[in-house]
């Protein structure tokens, strides 16, 4: 199993030097308008992070994260353009905002379970699409609303904002990756085996004294956090804000993409997103009719392999490593007492 | 006062329309247990058929026995190539059936391009009704509506497929031990849904547009009347989707046609949250 | 012991037209290994749910220790130290045999810590891995518990049971299913667990029942049809006739009313 491990490690560390290489090597490589792609991937690999946290982890399907999604991207918005704060209170705006919201709805919506849960996400988040598309005033509608971005960080005369793409990309890939990182503390931690338990047998956890209604709904306000992180900095990426990215359209793209890439593992919500995104970005420029691509690859996924790339990888590797083992113990012919 | 009516009828007309489409959907949630996304857009390539019904033909009417024959293949095939391999990871049915979605909106795009299309009523005119000038063609759709509803209810009642229907959302397991062909139903049920939708999608052609974003709208509605009315309680979803379309008509009349959507919306919640079993309940059965 | 470990008053169960239990009234009483049997569809496993919270009675009330539990919630009757089994062989499959252990044991806290790894907890790394030897299963530890074999579940069962520390345990037909092997096994694991815990059982196995029962209550259409101690049962007409039809259960009863 150590030689597993280790692969994974490998992997990671390679991964991480890319990363931290894009915005000198990408431009060398490819251009440098690709940068600003992969900046945008991390953004919604976080969404799709919200999504793979309450599925892969605890067990309830949300076909609705784009109402914190949302309410994230609004926090920052509304919080510049009306109220004219300044770059961390914005985002804390949009932060808290998402996360209230995910513990009002969460209230409700954790109740049901199943095909219900998943209905009534949908059906929250077309409410508050609906009252974003008829309060025009506060959020632009469809439109939308644009700022001008205020600088992250000012240290006398030296300012550092979004405006630089460098910095804009590391500041992305920073929050990004603190979010990950929170998330893997999480998965090893007591709360997050309690997570595995409820999604496993829900009954069996009531029965050996979790809350499981409790524990679904901190999960909940904690992929409302993911959720709306990842729509601050879509706000900041973008200065700008619409009532579109709310839409059921845009939770169910990011459920797809949680899934290809593989629920119920860390870097699943990364994978996922990148292939989606740079497919779309690849056909977009010769064909149109990219989300095709993406309809069809959700079913076949669906039908052949649910578990996922990074579900399958583990599994390849898991089978790869046990090969030279010794065969399992044989469980039926144990003696002892 | 004369909106207000307008209104109102044009709710109630539509209501009906949607009675049948969101049995339709009623009957695969209902007996397959999925959440089928795809089923506005079932609607709308049902406008679509008639659109190119009338394009090549000439004839309108020809697309009530085109759509529903398509509709009903297509259902089929959809069923035995897409949903039957997945039964057993049942919860993620929602995302194969959000992946179709996909893909009927974009195969529509690129058949019959991105620009919405109107259809002129094949009957023109308009009637004299509680005084005011009201449209020929929507009374008609009704009428359609009716028929088929009262069509599918007698089918599900006096024929054998119709009982097995029945039998097999009632208890699969019972059923299948009682000799019923299970498969064949869960076959037959998508296959039937597909054809409600496409023809609710032909009556409602001439009234609304041809587009293929068309049947966006359509789903919430329909699975609101199919929650509200009560799952498994067919009679109940198709009057839950005539009242609630008839309320929001008007609603519309005196308020933003959106603030009707939320307050559907918001009934609906508070339906799955307190009544799930649906408001309709102890009025049938 | 004057005080009952567990005792119900009158507790009822409906199911539309059909009385699931009918107002049972039952005693436990502490240091013993409680046994209900019954025909199927007699109302023990009911008799289970309600008292471990699955289901809401329609009538009477439930005592542990002479606190009322009557209504209260699944997870809140497990905290109070009423721990079950499933008849159904029911544990975490995703995880593995240490952590469905590691669960178990641990659930219960009032706070669970979300950032902390749970390894680093010495003290319950250290209670698991003393469950495991007791219930043999140490080498099977990292194995998700999707993939052991069926004897195997029921020992982990038995496990998550003992590292719960519960005060009164509750067994829905324990050997369902097993070999003979397995049955044995699991059999001793129950009566070393009867020494300290109080325990009442569901089973359909009479060599079992009569083995290690010290009381037995048989059940039948949602009623107590007899009560007492395993000679008497044994020699009781009427539960033969509810039993009709079972000729080798009949058969074992006989064998021990004579042995």
């Amino acid at each position: 199993m150590t030689s597993a491990a280790a692969i994974n490690r490998v992997l990671l560390a390679v991964f991480t030097a890319f990363m931290l290489s894009v915005p000198w090597s990408v431009p060398a490589l490819i251009n440098s308008f690709w940068v600003s792609v992969i900046a945008e991937i991390l953004i919604w690999s976080l969404f799709a992070a919200s999504v793979n946290l309450l599925f892969g982890y605890v067990g309830l399907l949300s076909f609705g994260q784009a109402l914190y999604f949302g309410c994230g991207m609004y926090g920052v918005a509304i919080g510049i353009s009306d109220f004219g704060l300044s770059f961390w209170p914005a985002f804390g705006l949009g932060i808290v905002a998402a996360m209230a919201m995910a513990l009002v709805t969460g209230i409700f919506a954790v109740r049901l379970t199943w095909h219900y849960f998943a209905i009534i996400t949908v059906v929250f988040s077309l409410i508050f699409y609906f009252l974003a598309l008829t309060n025009k005033w506060l959020t632009g509608g469809d439109d939308g609303i644009n700022f001008t971005l205020p600088s992250t960080f000012s240290f006398g005369a030296t300012h550092w904002s979004f405006t630089d793409p460098t910095f804009q990309y590391f500041f992305i890939l920073g929050a990004v990756s603190l979010c990950f990182w929170l998330m893997h503390r999480l998965i090893g931690s007591p709360l997050g085996k309690a997570f595995l338990a409820i999604r496993d047998n829900d009954v069996r956890a009531s029965l050996i004294g979790l809350n499981v209604y409790l524990l679904r709904l901190i999960a909940f306000v904690m992929a409302g956090f993911l959720a709306g992180v990842a729509g601050a900095l879509f706000a900041f990426f973008g200065r700008y804000a619409s009532a579109t990215y709310m839409f059921y359209h845009v939770s169910g793209e990011a459920v797809v993409w949680a899934i290809v890439g593989g629920a119920g593992t860390l870097f699943g919500p990364i994978v996922g997103t990148s292939i989606f995104i740079v497919v779309r970005e690849i056909v977009s420029t010769h064909w149109e009719h990219h989300s095709l691509i993406v309809g069809v690859v959700a079913i076949l996924v669906v039908i052949f392999a649910p578990k996922g790339i990074v579900g399958l990888w583990h599994e390849w590797l898991t089978r790869l490593t046990e090969r030279g083992m010794a065969p399992p113990v044989k469980t039926e012919l144990r003696t002892e007492p | 006062m004369e909106t207000l009516l307008l209104l109102a009828m044009n709710g109630l007309i539509w209501g009906l329309i949607i009675a049948l489409i969101a049995l339709g959907l009623a009957i695969i949630f209902g007996l397959l247990d999925i959440i089928n996304l795809a089923h506005g857009d079932f609607f709308m390539v049902g406008t679509v058929l008639a659109w190119a019904t009338l394009q090549s033909t000439g004839n309108f009417w020809l697309a009530f026995v085109v759509a529903p024959l398509v509709g009903f293949i297509l259902g089929a095939l959809i069923q035995r190539v897409v949903i039957q391999p997945i039964h057993n990871v049942a919860v993620l049915s929602i995302v194969a059936t959000f992946g179709l979605s996909l893909i009927l909106q974009e195969s529509v795009r690129i058949t019959f391009g991105p620009t919405p299309r109107r259809i002129l009523p094949p009957i023109q005119g308009t009637v004299d009704l509680f005084g005011i000038d009201y449209e020929v063609y929507r009374i008609f759709a009704a009428a359609v509506a009716i028929v088929a509803l009262v069509g599918f209810f007698v089918f599900l009642h006096r024929t054998r497929l119709g009982t097995w229907m029945r039998a097999v959302r009632h208890d699969r397991d019972t059923a299948v031990a009682m000799g019923i062909p299970a498969h064949r139903v869960y076959i037959f049920t998508f296959a039937i849904g597909f054809a409600l939708a496409a023809v609710g999608g032909v009556v409602a052609a001439p009234i609304t547009t041809v587009d293929f974003r068309g049947g966006v709208d359509i789903l919430p509605f329909c699975f609101m009347a199919v929650i509200i009315g009560g799952l498994g309680n067919l009679p109940g979803t198709a009057a839950a989707a005539i009242l609630l379309s008839f309320l929001e008509g008007v609603i519309s009349s005196v308020a933003d046609p959106t603030v009707a959507r939320i307050s559907s919306l918001v009934l609906m919640s508070a339906v799955l949250l307190l009544r799930p079993q649906g408001l309709f309940k102890g009025l049938t059965r | 012991m004057s005080e009952f470990v567990l005792r119900t008053e009158k507790l009822t169960k409906r199911f539309g037209g059909l009385i699931a239990v009918d107002k049972l009234s039952f005693n436990l009483a502490g240091g013993r290994l409680h046994a209900i049997i019954g025909p199927n569809g007699a109302g023990k496993t009911t008799f289970f749910n309600l008292i471990s919270g699955l289901l809401t009675s329609d009538g009477g009330r439930v005592f542990f220790h002479e606190r009322e539990i009557t209504g209260l919630k699944p997870h809140q009757i497990s905290r109070l130290g009423i721990k079950r089994t499933l008849q159904i062989k029911s544990v975490f499959p995703q995880l593995s045999v240490a952590d469905n252990l590691w669960i178990t044991g641990f659930a219960g806290q009032r706070f669970l810590n979300p950032l902390r790894a749970a390894s680093r907890d010495r003290g319950a790394r250290e209670k698991v891995e003393r469950t495991l030897e007791q219930i043999g299963l140490t080498t099977l530890a990292q194995r998700q518990a999707g993939t052991l074999s069926y004897g195997d579940v029921a020992l982990l069962e038995i496990g998550m049971a003992l590292i719960s520390e519960p005060r009164l345990l509750l067994l829905d037909e324990p050997t369902c299913g097993m070999s003979p092997a397995e049955t044995e096994r699991a059999v001793t694991k129950i009566q070393e667990l009867a020494r300290v815990i109080d325990i009442i059982i569901i089973e359909h196995d009479m060599e079992v029942v009569f083995e290690i029962a010290d009381d037995i209550t048989v059940m039948a259409q949602g009623a107590i049809l007899a009560s007492g101690s395993p000679e008497k049962i044994a020699a009781d007409e009427s539960v033969r006739e509810a039993y009709l039809g079972r000729e080798e259960d009949e058969d074992y009863v006989e064998e021990d009313a004579h042995a």
